[in-house]
């Protein structure tokens, strides 16, 4: 009987999509004199909401243009816009915040899918040691997290002790590809302080809990705090996951006013990290071993707290900040 | 009947998101076959696995691949994760520990309750890793926890041109005169060949079943 009921209510979820929900529009378009694109500029507020709303009204709409509209160049968008307001018969000298507002909306979100694409080409470039730009930027990365001790050499056990798995780096940015040294770096140089005091806690954070002669006991053990490199990895592979599944649209959205770019994305990352740190120190898990269980918590958390329209999760962006050159 | 089962059909295919519309045609057969009284398929015998190996062996990847996920954004394991690899005649509950340095020490603490494990190495990684590898998997033949259990010694990487074949690697390993009296599998895997991966883990699995029957035999 339940099987039947979720059968009959899915049978009734997709004629309601596919033909009472076109009629409703009409009905409603006939009633307020507007168009479903302006009711969404009129009632909601600038952000998220209204730019996920006409994302969906655009992609659902039964005109090809509209449809494609999301998916075009950034140059070409003031010509979509007014190719959309003429093809929905808007009078631009009536409604001139409509074709603002519009123009905004498509900005984000041909920005976000366009950010998606950047951040996949990154991530398929697989580090190459032979390649000088990587090997400077490996090198910065210890230089920015551990200031004060020198490499000895290229190929050597202090990558340990950055929480990298071997002597050699270039293994553990399987995956994740440049990416993930991108966000590492961009970690270490812009958040400096954050980034060190972080990597200093994952060492030993336990330290204040034990007495002397245990923490003696445990302190070279280096599994008592977490990897950072292999964990920044991980995160970045969080951040890539929900910029790619959508879920990140309500951060960006909010806080982009114009389009989402790579720095965003980096910010991104230096916030989760220090967010994923202080949640490792809230669960206070036996050692690196639970690693996957609290990324998995933080995960849903961080999922659930996009799910609210108006969410920023870290409201520090500049409107307009130039790409930094890596 | 098979009109309702073509129209359910396609509702699932015009779902726009592709796992919705795997989730929806998958929730449409069941509740299809409850209709038709044919009944859920019988269950089948779940065995629990623990699958070690260095960092870098393939162990993720070869794992995410048997599920039918992408092995594309693989990043190193850290810590311990469990997969329930579906077979068609087993679900094996794999316990899959990371392999660097840091960790390794933690392997043994995740050996009980186990019935079989499964050892990952680089066919093509450097003397070296091989020596820690070897190092590696005789330290878990001879473990109380997993002496009697049955082994699958995959030899993975096997498409690098450095890759040691098989022959080599039983006479590196030393495994006739190490693993004499225990049950052992040493098989050439890639992630190219997932047919062949998957014809290793069924040899396996026929172990597996094995060892449920002995104790009736008595």
């Amino acid at each position: 009987m339940k099987h039947f009921l979720r059968m009959f209510i899915q049978v009734c979820l997709y004629f309601y999509c596919k033909c009472l929900w076109r009629c409703l529009k009409f009905v409603v378009r006939k009633l307020t004199g507007r168009c479903e694109l302006q009711r969404i500029c009129y009632n909601t507020k600038p952000g998220a909401a209204r730019t996920m709303k006409i994302e969906a009204s655009l992609k659902g709409s039964k005109s090809k243009r509209l449809q494609t509209s999301v998916s075009v160049h950034p140059d070409a968008i003031e010509k979509t816009i007014d190719d959309i307001m003429e093809l929905k018969k808007i009078n631009p000298d009536i409604n001139p915040q409509l074709g603002v507002s519009l123009q905004a909306c498509l900005l984000q979100i041909v920005g976000y899918r366009n950010l998606i694409v950047e951040v996949e080409k990154l991530r398929r470039e697989p580090y190459d040691s032979e390649n000088l730009q990587h090997e400077e930027m490996l090198l910065k990365l210890w230089k920015c997290l551990k200031p004060n001790s020198p490499l000895k050499a290229r190929i050597s056990k202090q990558w340990c002790e950055i929480g990298f798995q071997g002597d050699d780096p270039k293994t553990d940015f399987r995956g994740m590809g440049l990416l993930g040294l991108y966000n590492l770096v961009y970690f270490a140089e812009w958040d400096t302080e954050v980034a060190q005091q972080v990597l200093s806690d994952s060492l030993h954070p336990k330290y204040s809990q034990f007495s002397k002669v245990e923490w003696e006991k445990k302190k070279f053990d280096k599994a008592i705090g977490y990897s950072f490199a292999i964990v920044g990895i991980n995160v970045t592979d969080l951040a890539y996951n929900l910029l790619v599944s959508g879920a990140l649209k309500t951060h960006f959205y909010n806080v982009a006013p114009e389009a989402p770019t790579l720095t965003h994305f980096q910010q991104t990352f230096c916030y989760l990290m220090h967010e994923f740190h202080k949640f490792w120190i809230e669960e206070d898990p036996l050692d690196i071993m639970e690693f996957n269980r609290v990324r998995e918590k933080f995960h849903k958390r961080i999922l659930k707290q996009l799910q609210n329209p108006e969410m920023a999760l870290c409201p520090h962006f500049a409107a307009s900040e130039s790409l930094i050159n890596m | 009947e098979w009109y309702c089962f073509c129209v359910l059909i396609l509702i699932g295919i015009d779902e726009p998101s592709s796992t919705f519309r795997r989730k929806t045609i998958f929730t449409h057969l069941k509740c299809f076959r409850a209709l038709c009284c044919k009944g859920p398929p019988p269950p089948r015998p779940e065995y629990d696995l623990v699958c070690i190996g260095l960092t870098g062996s393939g162990k993720t990847s070869l794992l995410s691949q048997l599920c039918s996920e992408s092995p594309e954004n693989i990043v190193s394991t850290t810590g311990f994760s469990i997969k329930a690899v579906p077979f068609q005649n087993a679900i094996l509950n794999v316990k899959e520990l990371g392999g660097a340095d840091n960790i390794r020490k933690y392997w043994s603490r995740y050996y009980q309750g186990s019935q079989g494990v499964i050892f990952v190495l680089d066919s093509a990684s450097s003397e070296d890793d091989l020596e820690t590898a070897r190092n590696e998997l005789h330290s878990a033949l001879q473990h109380p926890q997993l002496c009697t259990l049955p082994f699958l010694i995959l030899a993975n990487h096997q498409d690098k041109p450095a890759a040691r074949s098989v022959q080599e690697i039983k006479k590196y390993f030393e495994l006739e005169p190490l693993a004499r009296g225990k049950r052992w599998i040493l098989k050439p895997c890639s992630l190219d060949d997932m047919e062949a991966v998957k014809d290793s883990f069924s040899l396996l699995i026929n172990l597996l079943e094995e060892r449920d029957f002995e104790p009736s035999r008595m």
